[in-house]
């Protein structure tokens, strides 16, 4: 996956159907889902587009999947299609950090605006939350070592300071800043610490 | 104790009364003794006198001496022989001549006696010598009075008295019948008695000197044990048989004082354990007599009304407590009850307490008998139902609420359910044209569009079913037709109102024609009755009581049963009437506008025709038209 799509849950088959037909007619790619539990089968972390959600449905309800996805940090936008007296649980979703609401029934193209200023909203976290991924998955190639050197180079410590304090020999200190270099995809440490900084800003708390 | 002290005094005055008999007895005993004695003491005095009258010269005559002796004896003097004795003490003259004394010699003295001849010859005075006996059984004793001729005592004439002929000749019979009367010697000897009965009581004796003849001699009287005087003895028993009357009479008394005491102290007790439980009782209760006036009313009752006992016992009708609005009624009832013909199962009556608070009270009759078995009046217990009833009615309108509340939200989310039926292939096809629209203004190819056009074409038919599937939800098949009595629904559906007509006291009026049967589903018939009936009374619901009236007539005539719904409610305003019978049309403020549509549906729905117009009395008439069941086709009734 990873490629923005936009998903459709509703139990209602016709109106699955309808809506992927609308959106195509303005060239979104859309995935349909039968229901919630179907959805979150497959769904990921990593999914990125947007979420047409029917609040009404047999067996787990619209409201019922958001809830879940944000217990899995999944942020992919969500907007909600609502009948008549489910307003106020859609505002509330809202509040909990849903995308919008539509209200049945709805005007066509309004929405398919909705779900193309959604897609635009979700490019850009999609991209910073794969470059975060990115260097995270970088950091986890070093070596405990590779870490501990890491840290002192990005506190501006010179070769010497660094092989004297951690007791080992200049030449093997130079190996590791060359492997660290090599394994974060830098060229020089004020690089390095750009990146970490971008993971830093991100994940501030976590670190 | 008592009792006692009347013994004590019955006794004492029986005792008195003998010591006091006895005591007079006694005072007659001696004074009849002293009578005697001084009777005896005049007899032997003057015989003395007489004595010493004697002239010498009859003494010397034997002849004359004789008469002169005879003369003395005719004078009852008791004497028995005189004789004379000269100077010298020598026996000259004796009448009668010869003692049987000296002839039988058993005198134990000389006779006359020698010592008192010389007392009296010297002394000059008469002298009586004592006594001596004369045979076995009697006494005798002289009295020897001295003759003086010229200072000189010339003789002494001597006179025998024997005690017995005394006795004989002095005691007269009365005395002699009450005493015996005894001369006794000195040496206690009895010298001569006279008495008739010998057996005496002895102790009862009174003694008195017999003095003239002196010796010691003594007059005994002794009662005879006379019977008690029969009036002393009758008066006695009728005092003792007084006394014994009184005595068991008193016990008797007692006796019946004991009883009623224990029957007065039962009574009381029965009286106390009545009271309590009289006045315990919740429920009130009054006696009225047969001419309807209060003769009592329990405490129960006078809390219930406010006006105490002695207020109400004596009203008479129209009593204080009755409700001034329900007067006729409360009269009606009155006389029913009076009359006899209350009704056996109680009724329910409103009542006026003093504050004038009106109260609901369940009433019961029951005639009260006396204890003579005759019909006195009656008697009525009063519950009071106000609570019971207030509970009631707020309970049914709580249940309306709750009804209304369920249909409203039932129907809520029929409505809801609908709209999302309805909403699914609207926002399908909505999706389907919008697309379709889209692609055609980017001039894509027909056949690209038309798919989506089709399945709008399908969504719409879909929507079209969802429809029909409702409109077939509401309105029932016709297959459950069947005869119908109209006016059996009629009084079924108003079966269903009781409560509410008999609380809001409203007068229906029913003329309803056997022959309307129709043809159709008897529910739902029943159910537009009951909607058009339940309109009919809401709308009273400001009229006046009296004026609270509802007239239901079913006629036939023309095939058409012709129902009439008459009330005299507020009627319907003319901007209104031309919305009557849409639906959720409504001017209750709980009200759902359903009722008249479903009204309207269901008699139309049964080939008939629902129409209204204003009452000219006030109010509205609703009329109700349908097709009669044509004769010749009427099913049997099974």
């Amino acid at each position: 996956m990873g490629s923005p799509a936009t998903h459709i849950v509703d139990d209602d088959p016709a109106v699955r159907d309808a809506l992927q037909w609308l959106l195509k007619s303005r060239s979104v790619q859309s995935q349909v889902w039968g229901s919630a539990e179907a959805f979150l089968a497959s769904a990921s972390c990593e999914l990125c587009g947007c979420l047409l959600l029917d609040v009404r449905m047999p067996g787990m309800s619209g409201i019922e999947l958001f809830d879940r996805l944000r217990a899995l940090n999944c942020r992919l936008p969500v907007i909600f299609l609502t009948g008549h007296g489910d307003v106020p649980m859609a505002v509330q979703a809202l509040k909990d950090g849903a995308f919008d609401f539509i209200e049945k029934p709805y005007d066509d193209n309004a929405l398919v605006d909705k779900v193309l200023a959604a897609l635009e909203h979700d490019t850009k976290r999609c991209i910073r939350e794969k470059s975060l991924r990115e260097v995270q998955h970088r950091l986890e190639q070093l070596t405990q070592r590779e870490q501990e050197v890491m840290h002192q180079i990005l506190a501006g410590k010179l070769n010497k300071v660094i092989a004297d304090e951690l007791g080992i020999a200049m030449r093997t200190v130079e190996v590791h800043r060359s492997h660290i270099f090599e394994k974060m995809q830098v060229r020089s440490a004020v690089e390095l610490s750009q990146v970490l900084g971008l993971l830093g800003n991100q994940s501030g708390p976590e670190s | 104790m008592a009792f006692i002290l009347f013994i004590g005094g019955v006794a004492l005055l029986l005792w008195m009364s003998d010591r006091a008999d006895k005591e007079e007895r006694r005072a007659t005993l001696i004074s009849d003794i002293l009578w005697l004695e001084q009777n005896l003491r005049f007899h032997l005095t003057r015989n003395e006198e007489l004595l010493g009258r004697i002239d010498l010269a009859q003494t010397a005559d034997a002849k004359t001496f004789e008469s002169f002796a005879r003369t003395l004896f005719g004078f009852e003097s008791g004497l028995r022989q005189l004789i004379w004795l000269d100077a010298e003490g020598q026996a000259r003259r004796a009448h009668p001549a010869t003692m049987d004394s000296a002839v039988a010699g058993e005198t134990t003295e000389v006779s006359p006696s020698r010592q008192s001849f010389r007392l009296a010859r010297s002394l000059g005075k008469p002298v009586y010598s004592s006594a001596y006996p004369f045979f076995t059984d009697d006494w005798q004793f002289e009295v020897h009075v001295p003759v003086s001729r010229e200072g000189r005592v010339v003789g002494v004439m001597v006179g025998v008295y024997r005690i017995r002929e005394i006795l004989g000749d002095s005691v007269p019979w009365w005395l002699a019948e009450r005493y015996r009367i005894s001369i006794v010697g000195n040496s206690g000897k009895v010298l001569g008695t006279r008495s008739k009965i010998e057996s005496a009581v002895t102790d009862e004796g009174y003694q008195v000197a017999f003095d003239p003849p002196g010796w010691g001699l003594t007059i005994h009287a002794v009662p005879y044990h006379a019977p008690r005087p029969l009036a002393s003895v009758l008066l006695s028993a009728s005092l003792v048989i007084l006394a014994l009357i009184v005595l068991w009479s008193l016990w008797i008394l007692r006796r019946h004082v004991l009883r009623r005491q224990a029957v007065e102290e039962q009574l009381q007790r029965e009286y106390a354990f009545r009271k309590a439980m009289e006045d315990s009782l919740d429920t009130g209760m009054r006696a009225r007599n047969l001419d309807g006036e209060i003769i009592y009313v329990n405490p129960a009752f006078c809390r219930m009304v406010g006006w105490s006992a002695a207020e109400l016992i004596g009203r008479r009708p129209p009593m204080p407590y009755w409700a001034d609005d329900y007067l006729d009624e409360t009269r009606a009832m009155h006389d029913r009850v009076l009359a006899g013909q209350g009704p056996e199962e109680g009724f329910e009556l409103k009542l006026k307490r003093r504050s004038g608070e009106v109260i609901d009270v369940l009433i019961h009759e029951a005639p009260l008998i006396d204890a003579q078995g005759r019909h006195s009046g009656w008697m009525g217990s009063m519950v009071d139902i106000t609570e019971r009833k207030h509970a009631d009615e707020q309970a049914r309108q709580q249940q309306d609420r709750l009804q209304s509340t369920a249909r409203l939200v039932a129907m809520g989310e029929m409505a809801s359910s609908i709209a999302h039926e309805l909403n699914q292939p609207l926002a399908a096809i909505s999706s389907y044209c919008t697309g379709a629209a889209n692609l055609l203004r980017n001039q894509v190819p027909t056949d690209e569009v038309l798919p989506a056009l089709d399945k709008a074409v399908e969504q719409a038919r879909r929507a079209g079913q969802v429809i029909r599937r409702i409109y077939s939800l509401a309105r029932p098949g016709e297959s459950r037709f069947e005869v119908v009595d109209l006016a059996e629904r009629v009084e079924a559906a108003l079966s269903l109102m009781d409560g509410e007509i008999r609380q809001k006291g409203i007068h229906v009026l029913l003329a309803l024609s056997p022959a309307a049967t129709v043809e159709g589903d008897p529910v739902l018939l029943e159910q537009a009755l009951f909607n058009l009936l339940r309109n009919a009374i809401e709308s009273m619901r400001d009229t006046a009581p009296e004026q609270r009236q509802l007239a239901v007539a079913l006629t036939c005539a023309e095939g058409y049963a012709r129902l009439a719904i008459v009330d005299r409610g507020y009627g319907i305003a003319p901007d209104v009437a031309g919305q009557l019978f849409d639906p959720l049309f409504t001017t209750k403020p709980e009200g759902m506008g359903m009722g008249l549509a479903i009204c309207r549906s269901v008699v139309e729905n049964h080939r008939g025709r629902l129409s209204f117009e204003a009452n000219p009395q006030g109010g509205t008439v609703f009329h109700v038209l349908l097709p009669l069941v044509p004769q010749w086709v009427a099913p049997p009734r099974t």
